[in-house]
């Protein structure tokens, strides 16, 4: 934790510079939202890596996770992984038994 | 007992309390937001609608973001603040934290105000018609209603044992019968209001006598002194005829069936699902037929355009050019002529215009009276029109009850921890920062649900 008062002074500056940064990609993703890539799914890709990049800034900057005691870290590790198992939990949805390849094999 | 370590680190874990506390709590929090972000992932990927994309007010949505963006500036700054014995910069930065957290929810306000209002009417067809139901003179919606007229006669059916559905008027009936204390006749010529105690008796009576007469139910008639109106949504009743009318708890009413359109003030015709849209049921000749050319029109001048834009791509494939050219928004209530109906190049103003916003702000809206049997299902832009809307009220319900309680929260520190902030100001610190890291969550919350709900 930076507790000294430099410190703290010097991070001020890069406190604004980051929310600056922040509407500027908030103007970007708006823009990009309407620029028509080949597929939906590619602008759906950029819009959430735009929003990736801004998340971390967030929260490495402001939350203080660019310097943060370790104990956090190993406990966001969980958090992160529980997380991602969320986010492709869709893909078992495609292993419906209807549709799934391998579960009505015709005999030959 | 004074909690420990809520200023100096504690030795093991090097970090005061709190802020393991609230590392803990976000953890969980992310937990449950990726839960529900899952869900969208579900329903997007299982809808059989067009996915709704710029549909909600961007601009609105954009000016939240900034105001959310601010925010968390702005907290950061109060906290840096305290750290450098800056307590009138701190005031400051923290009302403007907690003023930015009230615009926020005031926008919210508007946008969810304005979904209410609005609604889409699915044809047989399956084209959607979007628009609002009229007014009255004091700007409150006359909502759709289904109207009977001359009834004469209401027929009840109360079960012997007690039973799902049993007559009960009191709280079905009489509060869609037009007028006060509407009065009846019985069988025995008695003359009644219908209220609690009148229908106790009746019913008691009618129970024991059916009971006697070793019958499963009794059934009550109540003759008309005066013929009565009644008017009630398609929801609250179970069904009617042109003759009678079957209310929720099986009461049925003889009467004549009035009026049973729908009036809409049409601002959208949403095409998408109809095989020929040329041939929609909305351009119907009692409907916008005069809206024909236009559409046709407008329509052959986004393909055109896509085509010249992008002429190797597929157009079925395209989501924009489905939407821009089978979803027409209405402007005005007299249809333009054919040749001029894209005067200049409206493509952005039009993809900014909000679907939702701008009610009555200087349109005038075609009014369309829509046959009943056209219609297959009605609602305002609420959880119930389709999954995309159960999941933007969710999201963004549970995001807005997070910006209350975080801005609370520094409301909190601002008003009452004025002696911390003189007696103990690396306390108060602590506290800010912990407050501020939720708050800096919340915003990064809406970081993904603004292009995931608004844009993408």
């Amino acid at each position: 934790m930076s507790d000294n008062i430099e410190e703290i002074q010097k991070s001020i500056k890069k406190y604004l510079i980051i929310g600056a940064l922040l509407i500027v990609f908030t103007v970007i993703t708006v823009w990009l939202s309407y620029v028509e890539l080949p597929t939906h799914g590619l602008n759906i890709l950029v819009g959430m890596i735009v929003a990736t990049f801004k998340a971390s800034l967030v929260a490495l900057i402001f939350m203080h996770l660019n310097h943060e005691k370790s104990v956090i870290y190993k406990t966001l590790v969980f958090t992160v992984v529980l997380v991602f198992v969320l986010f492709v939990l869709f893909y078992f949805s495609k292993m419906d038994p209807l549709v799934f390849d391998g579960f009505y094999k015709l005999s030959e | 007992m004074d909690i420990p370590y809520t200023v100096h680190a504690r030795p093991d874990t090097g970090l005061y309390n709190a802020k393991i506390g609230i590392w803990l709590f976000l953890a969980s929090e992310v937990m449950l937001f990726g839960g529900l972000f899952s869900a969208y992932i579900f329903l997007r990927l299982g809808a059989d609608y067009p996915w709704p994309v710029h549909d909600l007010d961007v601009t609105l949505g954009f000016w939240n973001t900034i105001v959310l963006i601010a925010s968390s500036v702005t907290v950061v700054m109060a906290w840096a603040s305290v750290k450098l014995r800056r307590y009138g910069q701190y005031k400051i930065y923290m009302a403007i934290t907690v003023i930015c957290a009230g615009v926020f929810m005031f926008n919210k306000s508007l946008e969810y105000k304005a979904k209410l209002k609005h609604y889409a009417v699915k044809l047989t067809d399956g084209t959607i018609l979007t628009g609002h139901m009229p007014e009255d003179e004091h700007h409150n919606t006359i909502p759709y209603r289904i109207k009977f007229g001359e009834i004469t006669e209401l027929s009840l059916t109360i079960p012997v044992k007690k039973s799902a559905i049993t007559a009960d008027p009191v709280g079905y009936v009489i509060p869609h019968i037009e007028g006060e204390a509407p009065k009846f006749k019985t069988a025995d010529g008695k003359e009644i209001t219908l209220d609690d105690a009148a229908f106790a008796e009746l019913s008691a009576a009618a129970v024991e006598k059916a009971w006697a007469e070793g019958k499963g139910s009794a059934t009550v008639k109540l003759t008309a002194v005066t013929p009565l109106k009644a008017a009630a949504k398609p929801s609250e009743i179970f069904g009617y005829t042109a003759d009678s009318i079957t209310f929720r708890d099986g009461t049925t009413a003889k009467g004549k069936l009035l009026d049973d359109k729908m009036t809409l003030l049409v601002d959208g015709i949403d095409a998408r699902g109809v095989a020929q849209p040329d041939k929609s049921l909305a351009f119907d000749h009692r409907y916008l037929g005069a809206w024909q050319p236009a559409f046709v029109a407008n329509r052959e001048h986004h393909i055109a355009e896509f085509e010249e834009n992008y002429p190797t791509r597929d157009k079925e494939k395209s989501a924009t050019l489905q939407k821009e050219s089978l979803f027409y928004k209405i402007h005005s209530s007299t249809p333009p002529a054919a040749d001029a109906a894209h005067g200049g190049d409206k493509h952005g103003a039009e993809a900014h215009a909000p679907a939702e916003g701008g009610h009555g702000g200087g349109h005038d809206y075609p009014t369309v009276v829509i046959d009943k049997k056209d219609i297959t299902f009605f609602s305002n832009f609420t959880p119930k029109l389709n999954t995309y809307y159960a999941i933007y009220f969710t999201l963004t319900g549970l995001h807005g009850l997070h910006v209350v309680a975080g801005a609370l929260v520094l409301l909190y520190f601002l008003v009452f921890n004025g002696r911390m902030l003189r007696e103990d100001p690396e306390h108060l610190a602590n506290r800010i920062e912990v407050g501020g890291l939720f708050w800096h969550f919340v915003d990064l919350v809406w970081i993904f649900l603004f292009p995931l709900l608004y844009l993408l």
